[in-house]
């Protein structure tokens, strides 16, 4: 399926073949794609092709608003867009030093764990898949979509939210949402044992989970790797525990680690995690309705606004992994360059060639969710 | 669509009426056992998974996802196409067997949508490939493509759904526009013009001078020799 050179080249005789994985194919996410040689169904090399979603991202953010871009940025991470706009806004606010109110930072918080929730059975109902088991698939984005309910009740978008604005967020929680918030994470903690003995301990998944895509701290580290796959190679690194944002220090939660580095592990980080941001979330159910005050801090007409000149690396922790936002502005009313660190460029595109070789060929799908790379954000 | 021919109406009345009954059951299956090809070019993706699983259940419809273009009937174009993507859109779309539909889910597949501006995608997905459906949205809902696709469903029972018929009609002018995007010597493996041939679909505007640079920048296929020897080596470890 390539146009570009579609006719036959003559090649000298072997027995090794190339292959064309993606990007129309069912067992890759997104629309991605990998050139991969093979001998017999045994992977000798493999290159990411991407490029397929590239839109320009910071090129378009130069030509548009400091506000404008707020509805723009969460296009760049499809699954888990939350984060995206959150490290946005922090940037810009640190660029006009605005300082955001207690209960936006809680709201903010809240918004994230929901976020990493619906990403994190989204991912699993996608690895499921590459293993066989659709009946996860069909448990994991059902149980999401009551997560994006309560996304398009305090938000008003199912999936793009847009809650986030520099100094704040943009609404206040709707009348008896805390209640309903605590009815679904009761409902997704009572499904857990049920994806544990559907998923998680099952030996189809097990057996074909362990030893694949393995890969040691040494070479995780050398490679850019973060975010859950980090802690799957046992070092316990989360940006929300080292270097808090929000009001991470006053929350009490573990950071999950396993030791073997590979796609069990990797999946198992993300279960953990899962029960950990239940955790979170309670706790900001208690302490949500003690804290008042204003939801944004006041800032200027947002449609001529000059954010002073300087520059800003911010960083949160998103599903996926580290994300890092740095913004230049030279004291104009659009941004001067914006670059975007996503945790995806890493793992689907030199993490993803170099464990695929030695693997089988129907192990790559498998690998790739494992990963949980998301190629909207590897193109940008 | 006022540059599209106008197809002449056949006469209801006239042939055989039992072969005219025979046509109102084939689309009416055709309608009820959709296979909709679930290409991802862009973020409206996000948005099937809910409309195929459970909750939503598009299964009812008679709608099921196809991973093979040549058994699919429906390409569903979710969201921006970029511009390497708009090749493999193109190339697939060529592929799937007639009758074929194409819906273009999200804004941008209609006009660009938040990427107006980008130097990277394709902004109006029909000067490429006819479009039956839009459902335009940044995305559109689950309820809203599955609402959409039924729309679909009724245009496939009542015989209006032949945009397929306008590609081999018009090939010349969806070609030209390939051609500005991907250069002159854009070439794709199928062969439309005999397709229309045998379909009896020739129009006005299948040939002119956008498929004389086809034939001009063809090059001859060369067949392949496969040799089954001693003489292949055994992959170094």
């Amino acid at each position: 399926m390539r146009p570009e050179n579609y006719e036959a080249q003559r090649q000298p005789p072997s027995n090794e073949y190339e292959l064309n994985f993606g990007p129309n194919h069912p067992g890759i996410e997104g629309n991605y794609a990998l050139k991969v040689k093979l001998h017999g169904d045994i992977v000798l090399e493999a290159k990411a092709d991407g490029g397929y979603l590239h839109r320009g991202f910071e090129k378009l953010m130069e030509q548009r608003l400091w506000i404008q871009n707020i509805a723009l940025v969460p296009r760049i991470c499809v699954p888990d867009p939350s984060p995206m706009e959150l490290c946005y806004s922090m940037a810009v606010e640190e660029l006009c030093g605005l300082k955001v109110p207690q209960r936006a930072q809680w709201l903010r918080v809240m918004q994230l764990e929901l976020s990493r929730i619906a990403a994190h059975l989204f991912t699993f109902g996608g690895h499921a898949a590459t293993t066989g088991m659709y009946s996860t698939m069909y448990w994991g984005v059902a149980d999401r979509d009551l997560l994006l309910d309560l996304f398009e009740e305090f938000t008003g978008g199912r999936v793009y939210s847009i809650y986030n604005i520099p100094g704040g967020v943009r609404r206040e929680l709707p009348e008896g949402f805390l209640q309903r918030l605590t009815e679904t994470l009761d409902y997704i903690e009572s499904r857990l044992p049920d994806y544990d003995n559907l998923f998680f301990k099952n030996q189809v998944f097990v057996k074909r989970a362990k030893g694949t895509g393995v890969m040691s701290r040494e070479q995780a580290l050398e490679w850019g790797v973060t975010g859950p796959n980090l802690r799957a190679t046992g070092l316990a690194f989360d940006v929300r525990r080292d270097d808090p944002y929000l009001v991470y220090d006053q929350l009490a939660f573990d950071i999950p680690v396993e030791e073997s580095g590979d796609a069990w592990a990797r999946t198992l980080v993300r279960r953990q995690e899962l029960m950990e941001s239940i955790r979170i979330l309670r706790q900001v159910v208690e302490i949500l309705p003690d804290i008042h005050g204003p939801i944004r801090a006041p800032i200027p007409n947002p449609l001529a606004w000059n954010v002073p000149a300087g520059e800003t690396y911010t960083r949160v922790e998103s599903s996926k992994g580290e994300l890092c936002y740095y913004v230049v502005s030279n004291g104009g009313p659009k941004p001067y360059r914006v670059h975007v660190r996503g945790p995806s460029s890493m793992h689907a595109v030199q993490v993803l060639e170099k464990m695929s070789v030695g693997s089988r060929i129907e192990d790559i799908a498998q690998t790739m969710f494992s990963l949980d790379a998301c190629p909207p954000e590897v193109d940008r | 669509m006022s540059r599209l021919q106008k197809i002449p109406v056949v006469e209801e009345k006239k042939g055989n009426p039992l072969a005219r009954v025979f046509d109102d059951l084939v689309r009416f299956c055709r309608s009820r056992s959709l296979f909709i090809l679930h290409y991802c070019t862009g973020c409206g993706a996000i948005e099937l998974p809910p409309a195929m699983t459970s909750r939503f259940d598009m299964e009812r419809l008679g709608i099921q996802p196809m991973v093979s273009p040549r058994q699919a009937d429906i390409l569903l174009i979710t969201g921006y196409v970029s511009i390497k993507t708009l090749k493999r859109v193109i190339l697939t779309y060529e592929q799937m067997g007639s009758p074929k539909y194409v819906v273009g889910i999200c804004s941008c597949t209609v006009n660009g949508g938040m990427y107006w501006q980008s130097y990277a995608t394709a902004k109006k997905l029909d000067e490429y490939m006819p479009v039956d459906l839009y459902i335009a949205g940044c995305m559109p809902r689950p309820e809203a493509v599955i609402s959409g696709l039924q729309k679909l469903m009724d245009r496939i029972n009542s015989g209006e759904a032949d945009s397929w018929q306008d590609y081999y009609r018009n090939y010349d002018y969806y070609l030209g526009n390939q051609q500005k995007l991907f250069g002159e010597d854009w070439q794709t493996p199928t062969d439309i013009i005999t397709e229309a041939k045998h379909y009896e679909l020739m129009g006005e505007g299948t040939l002119g001078q956008h498929t004389r640079l086809l034939e001009q920048h063809q090059k001859p296929l060369e067949a392949l020799e496969m040799r089954l020897g001693h003489n292949i080596k055994e992959p170094v470890e």
